[in-house]
């Protein structure tokens, strides 16, 4: 059989072998893309800010005697427990800023996919559907691991050398655990949310706002709810409350809404599963168009 | 603006009456709009929810409407429709590619921006008087027979209208110029907006927010419901409508100059 | 002839990238090619001419009037953009109607215009569908219709042909030549010359934001003395005839066609040859089956022009 060459192209007499990481050039790509936004560079170092403060305090509160002039009487404020650490991480402000950056860095994942008929590139190359939706999922939890997972553990381990000794982490060894659960869960979480929102539309500007208007929306259908039926499980409409309950029982500490902790979970798995099924349902190489 | 009425082209008017009749007619029959609608029926359903749940309380249950339905409506729904249908004046067509099929047209600019403000502002009003009659003579439903109930409702309705205006405006300005006016607008709308509000003295004067509070029936603060009108310290009503008239005017004017004056490119 | 559309001295950059330079055309009634690779500046030109940006120097002026912000003029034209884009969720007569709409037509005028529009594309059947339902080709000729929908008396088109089959295209090149023949002024665009050659004779050839020349084709490749015209016979017996040409000082250069059927010779003195030619073929008692120019063409024209 002849062979067609021409000056540059060499026929390649080796294997081809499957890449093993499919999902990976989707993450890489989608995280160059965040970057690539001006303002986006801001929002994202500006999510490191809570973890700055903490770090300030847990210093603070090691090195007391040099803040005495105006620490005084706070001492019981700012001894740092496990409860501190769930302070941090369920930090309505601190959601806030994680929520900002997946309207930036998340709305436009598949959305533009959608406006572009990208899906039939994608599908036309040996890549499945799972590893496309891994691939945009790993740029949501490569966001929200860097600036929960990343500062938790170093907060800890700073914790540990203020302190001097490993005392701290020998009374709450299972700190770490916490950590890395709730972290996992926030990014499973926002990962499923914001492709959820991201496969319902072409338009990215209307996703910007479906991804903020659902969480901040939430939160005052159950503000308006609880003051209406005074009733605590009228918190399970809240997003940001459910986390909080989430965040509460990883941590140890008690829940600050007096409903069991399972139900938040429901519901923040029922969000994830119907994402689940939305995304099976819309991410196919082919659109049938009526 | 005058109208012109020059040899072979239409009249301002005449543009701008065009331009709206072809989007109110798109903007009303998108996907977008019907899910803004339906989340603006929320307050509906709340309000019947309440009239079962607080039966024969109405003093509460008008409490709910003028201290938390309205929150829901001054704080976040209009600002999220203003947001949304306010940028989308120019980015929709620079992003759907179809801003040629309007300027290529024999229509001012300032006709076509304004014609499809005025569109959207009518589309969002319609949206919000709809869910604003039916919870509001919902929960007042025991007080059809008082005159005054009707020139409460047109005070929330006309105080909702101008800050829909207002609103629209400035994120139609902003829209304009900026590729990410969402990402501002968010931050404007949800951070300035809400923090000015617990700043007391006129500072309080440097939101929009603040002339739409002061439009509103007041009732004496105090008590747990008592969220909307938190530390208002409210303007005068005719000052607070000429404020945000001249707001909505101010930024529609820059908003048309930018628009006239700009070349919008096509990312390829 | 007057101009309808002219241009003096017209610039565009987009940041430090020249998009046009220095372009100073007159176009006259009937169909103008516009031709060039892509990123040449054919879009930008026609964006300029249509008012969507405006020029960094010089002017553009149709009908004598600045077009600039001079939106009275679009009454009387006619564009068809090369974006594949479409107001979302609309039918073909819905897209059709509400431009037209903005015109100022009376209702009834709208949809008489509207079905002639759909009927010239062949869309009537399909006007009730969706656009996102409508193949490319379908989307193209809605687009050209919105173009022509308001009988424009000047009609820009960029890419037009852009998407259709070649039946689509044959039949989308007829309705452009009608229009030429109602007395309309059109520019085309396009960056397949074989397309443009179809329609046209009359060119403008574009290239790095340059016009490279402008006019007839046949007069533009007669006027290109630096290169020498190709001529091919295709014959009984190419070379028997090549060898009555071997003394002639006016050819420079000859070669035989697959399996020597055809023989090409390059020259500076096309008449001349020619009429050495027929007594070369009478004399030699050769039967001379096709006589072409490889060069004659625009794409060869191009290539010449742009130094390749």
């Amino acid at each position: 059989m002849a062979t067609v060459r021409e000056k540059g192209y060499y026929h390649w007499d080796g294997q081809l072998t499957e890449a093993r990481f499919p999902w990976w050039p989707i993450t890489r790509t989608g995280i160059l893309l965040a970057f690539k936004k001006r303002g986006f560079r801001f929002l994202f170092a500006g999510a490191f800010l809570p973890s700055v403060v903490f770090l300030a305090i847990i210093y603070i509160s090691e090195h007391l005697g040099d803040f005495k002039f105006w620490a005084r009487g706070s001492e019981k404020f700012i001894t740092i427990t496990p409860g501190s650490f769930k302070i941090f991480f369920t930090n309505p402000g601190f959601l806030f800023l994680m929520i900002a950056m997946l309207v930036f860095a998340g709305a436009g994942l598949i959305a533009d996919d959608l406006r572009h008929n990208s899906l039939q590139i994608y599908f036309s190359r040996p890549l499945k559907k799972t590893d496309y939706l891994l691939g945009k999922m790993a740029v949501v939890f490569f966001f929200i691991l860097v600036v929960t997972l990343v500062p938790g553990l170093l907060v800890l381990v700073f914790k540990v050398i203020f302190d001097g000794s490993f005392k701290f982490f020998l009374d709450y060894p299972w700190l770490v655990l916490s950590i890395v659960g709730y972290s996992a869960m926030l990014a499973v979480f926002f990962a499923f949310y914001t492709l959820l929102l991201s496969a319902l539309s072409k338009n990215s500007r209307y996703v910007m706002i479906l991804v903020f208007m659902i969480y901040l929306f939430s939160d005052i259908l159950s503000g308006i709810l609880q003051g209406i039926f005074r009733t605590p499980y009228m918190s399970l409409f809240s997003i940001r409350a459910n986390i909080e309950q989430m965040g509460a029982f990883i941590f140890a500490q008690k829940p600050p809404q007096a409903i069991p902790v399972v139900l938040s979970f429901l519901v923040l798995g029922g969000v994830c599963g119907l994402s689940a099924l939305v995304l099976h349902r819309k991410i196919r190489s082919v659109e049938v168009i009526r | 603006m005058k109208p012109k009425a020059s040899a072979g082209g239409p009249s301002f008017w005449t543009s701008f009456r065009r331009v709206f009749a072809f989007f109110f007619f798109l903007g009303g029959r998108t996907g977008r709009s019907r899910v803004f609608f339906l989340l603006g029926l929320i307050p509906v359903a709340i309000a019947v929810m309440v009239r079962i749940v607080l039966a024969g309380r109405t003093g509460d249950v008008v409490a709910v409407f003028n201290e938390i339905l309205m929150v829901f409506f001054v704080t976040f729904d209009i600002v999220i429709l203003s947001l949304f249908y306010g940028t989308s004046i120019v980015a929709e067509e620079t992003e759907g590619r179809t801003l040629p099929y309007l300027i290529t047209r024999p229509l001012s600019k300032t006709a076509i921006f304004l014609g499809k403000y005025a569109a959207y502002v009518t589309l969002m009003f319609i949206m919000v008087s709809t869910s604003l009659f039916l919870s509001f003579f919902i929960m007042n439903g025991h007080r059809f027979r008082d005159p005054a109930l009707y020139l409460t409702f047109l005070r929330y309705a006309g105080a909702l209208g101008l800050g829909i205006l207002a609103y629209t405006a400035f994120f139609a300005f902003l829209g304009t110029f900026l590729k990410r006016a969402i990402l501002v607008g968010l931050m404007f709308g949800f951070g300035w907006e809400n923090i000015i509000q617990y700043f007391p003295g006129s500072t309080q004067k440097f939101s929009l927010v603040h002339y739409m509070k002061s439009l509103m029936p007041r009732r004496p603060s105090g008590g747990p419901l008592s969220m909307l009108l938190f530390r208002l310290e409210p303007t005068e009503p005719a000052v607070a409508v000429l404020t945000l008239v001249v707001i909505a005017a101010a930024f529609l004017a820059l908003a048309c100059w930018l628009f006239r004056t700009k070349e919008y490119l096509f990312e390829e | 002839m007057t101009a309808v559309i002219e241009t003096k001295n017209l610039s565009k950059w987009y940041g430090n990238v020249l998009g046009l330079s220095d372009v100073s055309l007159e176009i006259e009634s009937g169909i103008t090619g516009l031709l060039g690779p892509n990123g040449a500046g054919k879009s930008t030109f026609m964006k300029l001419v249509t008012g969507q940006m405006k020029p960094n120097i010089g002017r553009v002026s149709v009908g004598g009037r600045d077009v600039w912000n001079n939106f009275h003029l679009f009454r009387r034209v006619g564009f068809c953009p090369e974006q594949d884009a479409f107001y979302e969720d609309v039918t073909g007569w819905e897209f059709l109607t509400g431009l037209l709409g903005l015109y100022g037509f009376p209702p009834q005028e709208i949809t008489e215009r509207a079905v002639r529009a759909l009927d010239i594309v062949e869309l009537s059947k399909d006007k009730d569908r969706k656009i996102r339902s409508y193949s490319r080709g379908m989307r193209q000729r809605v687009k050209f219709a919105q173009a022509v929908a308001h009988d424009p008396e000047i009609i820009i088109l960029d890419e037009p042909l852009s998407g259709l089959d070649p039946l689509g295209k044959r039949r989308l090149i007829r309705l452009i030549r009608d229009f030429q023949s109602a007395g309309k002024t059109i520019i085309v665009s396009s960056h397949v010359l074989p397309e443009i050659e179809a329609m046209t004779s009359r060119v403008i050839m574009i290239h790095q934001g340059k016009i490279l020349a402008q006019g007839d084709i046949h007069s533009i490749r007669d006027l290109i003395e630096t290169y020498p015209h190709m001529i091919s016979i295709r014959c009984s017996d190419a070379r028997a005839l090549a060898a009555r040409f071997v003394p002639d000082k006016s050819i420079l250069k000859m070669s035989f066609g697959p399996e020597g059927r055809s023989l090409v010779v390059e020259t500076h003195q096309r008449d001349a040859f020619f009429s050495r030619l027929q007594t070369a073929v009478v004399e030699g008692g050769i039967e001379v089956e096709e006589i072409s120019s490889p060069d004659d063409n625009l794409q060869a024209v191009f290539d010449y022009l742009v130094g390749k």
